[in-house]
């Protein structure tokens, strides 16, 4: 019975015209428009590349930086660093070969010529380099450019904390030197994670996210199939000769099945069509999905057996929270994600499109899985909430009224 | 006396301040067309979903198949077919599609199944539109659909809460005589209804319900005995006299006349020859008259009598 009921409801869905439409077509079109929006930033590919970058450094210069570079040159792949002479590095600039040229000279020939960040004008140097000798030319005011003046900051703010408790607390040095360790893989994480903060991808990620909540609308129809006070179908599957769940579970799983393809689908498109870079760790991706499309759907199913409101309004409220969902991840404003961040942490951790998002972002952009497994063991004991809930609410079989 | 099918014993539902059931006694037997006939809000639904345990109710007991009947009375309800009051069906799903899929949340055996499909279809005349979807239907079509979707399981007990509402007559006349057909092959059947004389063309007992009470039940001979009329006779009469009209109450077996826009109407009780007296009345005074015909009692006058309105005119204010 379960594989009928199963094939009947992917039959009826799949027929099901405006579902295809919102759940398959809209996402794509959607996506084509991003595409024509942003499409030159993808088309870059920005994402995930090493950043040139000249480094002139002269005799008993800082010796650390140079260290430093070399890490974030072979073990992190942040950088790609070219070690020449001054002219040669303004030359590789002038020529867009590099993104900025780091400057290590001896602290005494600092001249001080380091004015404000960012002029958008060669030879400018950043500024705050005084002590340490060491300056950052840039080309222009961009996102690889910020990442460099990270790296930099990162840097001047691991000496002077260095510098200090060597002076003040000479005894924990070495245990401070470790935390700062640490501190640098942050940087790393942080650093990367700005490649993405140019909101390009977010907003693509935002769009998958959508997709995955239109799923409530799904959801939601598989609720009002299963309560017989909700519609005159649902009655005459309950009266039938079998348990309700015999007939719910393979509705169900036709609707999460669907929903995944439709997601898969649109997410190949936007990969495969229109080359954005969602990323290459395709089992993660995939999870991701299927997660996002349980949530989406157990979202609906919620909304569906909560309360005796009638179906339009559910209906109504379902697409409420999805775009308010998807607004707050960031679906139409770069940057929506950090502001809510500050505002409103709490929401920012359980909105159900940032999660979806989130995951994708930390999949991507990191190379642990921490942050990752995070955002997905949140989505998922947001489903179990949902489930669970809905079930409380379902578990009588008889109704007051029909 | 057959076996009983359904009992239901002092069966009270509330809905808040409002008592939908108020300790109703049925029983209908095996073989039966039972019929529930009342207006809208009478309390008919109410007693089909709580025979079929959909809802909660305050008092009494509902036993079906000789079992009390609950939620998860499986064997039970694998031998029930429904109807609805509205029609259930898949949208997305073809009329043979649709059939199938209802039918197979009973019949688990697919040969089986295909047989009981092709018999719904035929039985409900749908095999022409097997692949046609339901919107495509006229609204006779869906409902036979609708009863095809109920009955292709083959149950021994059908109940059928107004399957003909907004019904065209050739398919009024095609269900009906469906229901008879299922009836003759074995099925009991409980069949609501607010329009009579459906009720009085195929249901051997009837239950009159009003305001969630059973005010009379039996079958149609009994309930007509049970009222004073034995017959109602109509006149035309142009330019009738009080007096004649007073002359005319005084008859013999006449209890109520009224006079209207030139109609004369005539309730007489059970005696016989009653037009002949009345004709005998009209010929002596010389009164002239035009069409004359007499009826039988109706149960919207068993209704009538027994509520003090009648069953139509309560149907559609409610």
């Amino acid at each position: 019975m379960f594989f009928r009921i199963y094939k009947y409801s992917l039959l009826r869905s799949t027929r099901d015209r405006l579902m295809v439409f919102w759940n398959l077509v809209f996402p794509i079109i959607l996506g084509s428009l991003f595409q024509v929006a942003f499409g030159n930033y993808t088309e870059k590919e920005v994402l995930f590349h090493q950043i040139p970058v000249a480094y002139v450094k002269e005799e008993g210069a800082d010796g650390n930086f140079t260290e430093l570079l070399e890490i974030l040159e072979t073990d992190s792949e942040l950088i790609q660093v070219q070690t020449v002479g001054k002219d040669k590095a303004e030359q590789l600039l002038r020529d867009g070969e590099v993104e900025g040229i780091y400057y290590n000279k001896t602290a005494e020939e600092t001249d001080g010529q380091a004015e404000g960040i960012y002029d958008n004008e060669p030879g400018k140097e950043t500024d705050g380099q005084e002590e340490l000798g060491i300056t950052l030319v840039v080309q222009e005011q961009d996102m690889n450019q910020s990442i460099l003046n990270s790296i930099l900051e990162q840097y001047e703010r691991t000496c002077a904390t260095l510098l200090t408790i060597g002076k003040e607390y000479p005894e924990g040095i070495q245990e401070a030197a470790k935390l700062l360790e640490e501190d640098t893989k942050y940087l790393k994480e942080n650093s990367m994670g700005a490649a993405s903060d140019n909101g390009i991808l977010d907003y693509f990620y935002s769009l998958i996210a959508m997709n995955c909540l239109m799923g409530a609308t799904t959801g939601l129809l598989c609720s009002v199939e299963f309560k017989a006070d909700l519609s005159a179908l649902a009655a005459r599957r309950v009266v039938a000769g079998h348990s309700r769940f015999q007939v719910l579970w393979p509705d169900l799983a036709a609707k999460i099945t669907l929903q995944f393809i439709y997601i898969v689908f649109t997410a190949c498109y936007l990969m495969f069509v229109l080359h954005v870079p969602l990323g290459e760790q395709w089992g993660f991706l995939l999870l991701t999905i299927f997660v996002g499309s349980l949530l989406g759907i157990f979202l609906g199913f919620f909304i569906g057996v909560a309360g005796r409101m009638q179906y339009s309004m559910k209906e109504a409220l379902c697409i409420l929270i999805m775009m308010v969902s998807s607004f707050f991840s960031g679906l139409m404003m770069d940057g929506m994600q950090r502001l809510v961040e500050q505002y409103a942490p709490v929401f920012a951790r359980i909105n159900p499109a940032s999660l979806i998002v989130k995951s994708f972002y930390s999949l991507n952009i990191y190379e642990t899985y921490g942050r990752y497994l995070q955002n997905l063991g949140t989505m998922l004991v947001l489903i179990l909430v949902l489930a669970a809930g809905s079930f409380a609410m379902v578990r009588r079989e008889r109704y007051a009224s029909i | 006396m057959g076996k009983k099918v359904v009992e239901i014993e002092n069966l009270v539902k509330r809905y808040k301040e409002l008592i939908a059931l108020d300790h109703l006694n049925l029983a209908v037997e095996e073989g039966e067309i039972f019929g529930l006939l009342g207006p809208n809000g009478s309390g008919k639904t109410t007693a089909i979903n709580c025979i079929l345990a959909l809802l909660y109710f305050d008092k009494g007991s509902v036993k079906v198949f000789g079992k009390e009947m609950q939620p998860d009375s499986y064997e039970i309800k694998r031998q029930i077919g429904v109807v609805l009051q509205n029609v259930a069906v898949f949208e997305e799903l073809t009329v043979q599609e649709n059939i199938d899929y209802f039918c197979g949340l009973y019949i688990q055996d697919k040969m089986v199944r295909k047989k009981y499909v092709e018999e719904a279809m035929v039985f409900s005349g749908l095999e022409e539109f097997r692949k046609f979807y339901p919107k495509k239907l006229s609204g006779g079509l869906l409902r036979r659909l609708n009863i095809a979707c109920g009955i292709a399981h083959k149950p021994k007990l059908i109940i059928m809460d107004e399957p003909t509402v907004a019904v065209d007559p050739q398919s009024r006349n095609r269900i009906l005589e469906g229901i008879q057909m299922l009836n003759k092959e074995g099925a009991a059947i409980i069949y609501t209804s607010h329009y009579m004389e459906e009720v009085e063309q195929i249901c051997s007992r009837i239950a009159i319900l009003d305001k969630g009470r059973c005010v009379a039940s039996g079958t149609k001979e009994e309930l007509k005995s049970m009222i004073k009329m034995g017959e109602k006779i109509h006149m035309e009469v142009m330019n009738l006299l009080p007096f004649q009209i007073a002359e005319i109450k005084e008859l013999r077996h006449v209890y109520q006349v009224e006079y209207q826009d030139g109609m004369l109407e005539i309730c007489c009780s059970g005696g016989k020859h009653n037009l002949v007296h009345i004709l005998d009345y009209f010929n002596s005074r010389e009164i002239g008259f035009g069409r004359v015909y007499s009826e039988l009692p109706t149960l919207n006058d068993v209704f009538l009598e027994i509520t003090g309105k009648k069953l139509r005119d309560s149907a559609e204010t409610a």
